[in-house]
């Protein structure tokens, strides 16, 4: 066989090759985007994604959609510009969780103890799922980056609350008003995190009273199309192939 | 002898291998906290904890125990260290082996942070229920913004029993008792995996066609828009409004089934009370102050001035939770850390009671292994070489008074 012939025979052979390949890309892709994004969110998001006592109506409510819009914006450009595939955003999230979980459960609960329902990850799936969904119905990513990107900020803080509200119980605990995930922060010892450096409820909010979280989301969604702009540039510069060309 | 040579090379890169190796299997558990590896100076220029009760040795899974004392915030706080006006009363274990079920300065509950005055004595409580069963070293910890965690003396504690039989209950302002060990955690397991698989739904739909290289070849071609079809665009849709859908009923169901929820707490307390003790009827003045490194022992001429109306005798210095005490005035009844206890570590030229009126220079020597073995000798390094402490006064009724020291400690090498 020469170097010019092609090492498939058949068109089912060929086939059975592209899906193999499929399935090898897919597997790389994934554990990739898991451990790049996991770090990337560790580093950014946090404490604010650690832990309960921390998922507050403000800042973790802001911060967590703008730093965790970036994965799926780059590798949402990779996927559609060079394969019209639309789901770059639930794949980063799919990796990203996984990471997370196994990270929550064998390390923050395994070797440290602290319990589960103390330092579950946040929910990041409908804001993805969206995302990849208005991609494929306006194929733009500038309408995605604006639509997307808002829908992204927006459905964070109610696609979480159904798991954080019973833990915004309040408990009166030695005279004074708590929560329970205040309560969950008092009690299971953190030596190197000081109730300090805790950041929530922090901001001037307060004409709004009691009802901060719509446009703490509002504003989190606005910086999430930014966010989304700037990040599917590195996905297409990542996925330009002129590095290789030139070679 | 070039062969030879290979052969001492290679078996010597193989027994570097299997003692790298079995190295793995050595590791010892990590119990303490660094504390001795705090800057010398951090722990004897910031908080001096003193009078420290741990109120048991050993307890049971579920089990409390308690750890009071008092802390004085110390006047001459160093420059480098920010001072404690945002601080944090936590406690030295290691993850959460006990719960702090509650603690206490000035008798005000202190889930939050704090704000402390220099100059203060403030009297604290910490109560822990045990959780996991070990043998733990419990420290008392301030916590100071920008000058980092503040380690006071430790002392061992041994839990006993199971922790799968560890409960937290709480009843909440609803109403309802809950076990928060465990609370919430299949709700949150629930929605978790129900988000989880709509996502690998999502993913499957689109991975079941060729993915990469067909797909490429077309978009490369101009044919991208070919691959979208209307069942995709149709299923695309579904996902988008199944999406929103389940967010906002599950969002309207919650606040059916959780009325009433806060937001979570925060802000600084202020106001903390302080201890209010008598003004000293003693003074001390240092004259000098020589740390002997081959001895391991401190050096200090003081001139003390009793203008009480009762004698008294020198008989503890503390520093850094180290007590040097004079076993003929003072000694230690409360279980203190061996550790930590020189108790005839301190010695006098002369501590004859100190009359009314009189005023007396001596020379005191604070001398123990404690020096080395918790690294205060490293003080010598600092570049601020200044020692300081707590003097405790007694009378002949026990009565006890505090004066603290603060001056500079010139090293003798020989």
């Amino acid at each position: 066989m020469s170097a010019s012939q092609s090492a498939v025979r058949s068109r089912a052979e060929a086939v059975k090759v592209s899906r193999t390949f499929d399935w090898l890309i897919l597997f790389t892709l994934f554990f990739v985007v898991l451990g790049g994004y996991h770090i990337h969110y560790m580093l950014t998001g946090g404490d604010w994604d650690f832990w309960t006592d921390w998922k507050d109506r403000r800042l973790w409510v802001t911060v967590a959609p703008i730093v965790s819009i970036t994965f799926p914006a780059a590798v949402q450009a990779c996927l559609w510009w060079r394969y019209r595939l639309p789901f770059g955003a639930v794949v980063c999230i799919l990796g990203l969780l996984l990471g997370e979980w196994i990270n929550r459960y064998l390390n923050f609960w395994g070797w440290t103890y602290f319990p589960v329902n103390f330092c579950f990850p946040s929910n990041l799936f409908p804001g993805a799922i969206v995302l990849d969904a208005v991609l494929l119905l306006t194929g733009s990513m500038t309408v995605t980056a604006v639509l997307g990107g808002m829908a992204y900020g927006l459905l964070f803080y109610p696609g979480n609350w159904p798991i954080i509200a019973p833990l915004h119980v309040p408990v009166e605990y030695n005279g004074m008003v708590m929560t329970l995930a205040d309560l969950q922060g008092y009690h299971y010892v953190r030596t190197g995190t000081p109730e300090y450096i805790r950041m929530v409820e922090k901001g001037t909010l307060r004409t709004f009273g009691k009802d901060v979280a719509p446009v703490s989301a509002f504003f989190s969604a606005f910086v999430s199309i930014l966010i989304y702009f700037l990040w599917h540039f590195f996905g297409q510069w990542f996925a330009s192939t002129k590095f290789v060309e030139a070679a | 002898m070039n062969i030879l040579k290979d052969k001492v090379a290679k078996l010597s890169f193989v027994a570097l291998l299997i003692t790298l190796t079995a190295a793995m299997f050595y590791t010892p558990t990590a119990s303490a906290h660094g504390e001795k590896s705090q800057a010398a100076f951090m722990r004897m220029r910031t908080i001096h904890w003193f009078d420290l009760n741990w109120s048991k040795e050993e307890v049971a899974v579920n089990d409390t125990m308690t750890i009071s004392g008092k802390f004085f915030v110390f006047s001459g706080w160093p420059e480098t260290v920010d001072k404690p006006e945002i601080s944090f009363l936590n406690i030295g274990i290691p993850g959460p082996v006990f719960i702090r079920a509650g603690s206490w300065i000035g008798g005000q509950l202190v889930p939050r942070s704090v704000s402390l005055e220099l100059g203060e004595t403030y009297e604290f409580k910490v109560l822990l229920k045990a959780r996991r069963p070990g043998d733990w070293h419990v420290h008392t910890m301030l916590n100071v913004k920008g000058g980092g965690p503040i380690i006071g003396p430790g002392k061992w504690v041994t839990v006993t029993g199971s922790m799968g039989s560890f409960v937290n209950p709480i009843t909440t302002l609803t109403g309802e008792t809950l076990d928060l060990e465990t609370y919430n955690l299949s709700n949150t397991y629930f929605w978790h995996a129900l988000w989880y698989g709509l996502g690998l739904l999502w993913v499957a739909y689109w991975a079941r066609k060729p993915l990469f290289i067909p797909r490429s070849i077309a978009v490369e071609a101009g044919k991208g828009d070919s691959l979208i079809t209307p069942l995709d665009k149709k299923v695309t849709l579904g996902f988008a409004v199944g999406t929103i859908l389940i967010v906002a009923v599950s969002m309207s169901s919650t606040n059916e089934k959780y009325p009433i929820t806060v937001p979570l707490q925060a802000g600084l307390l202020r106001g903390i009370k302080s201890l209010e003790l008598p003004a000293p009827t003693v003074a001390v003045k240092i004259e000098d102050a020589t740390y002997r490194v081959p001895g391991r022992a401190m050096q200090m001429t003081m001139t003390i001035t009793n203008n009480g109306d009762s004698p008294v005798r020198l008989g503890e210095f503390n520093t850094a939770g180290v007590r040097f005490m004079d076993a003929a005035v003072a000694q230690d009844e409360t279980g203190y850390p061996d550790d930590l206890l020189a108790e005839e570590g301190l010695t006098s030229s002369d501590n004859s009671p100190i009359a009314p009126g009189q005023s007396k220079t001596i020379q005191v020597t604070a001398s123990d292994a404690a020096w080395e073995v918790y690294r205060l000798a490293d003080l010598i390094y600092d570049p601020d070489s200044r020692f300081a402490g707590l003097l405790f006064f007694f009378d002949a009724a026990g009565n006890r008074q505090m004066v603290t020291i603060d001056a500079p400690l010139i090293p003798t090498f020989i």
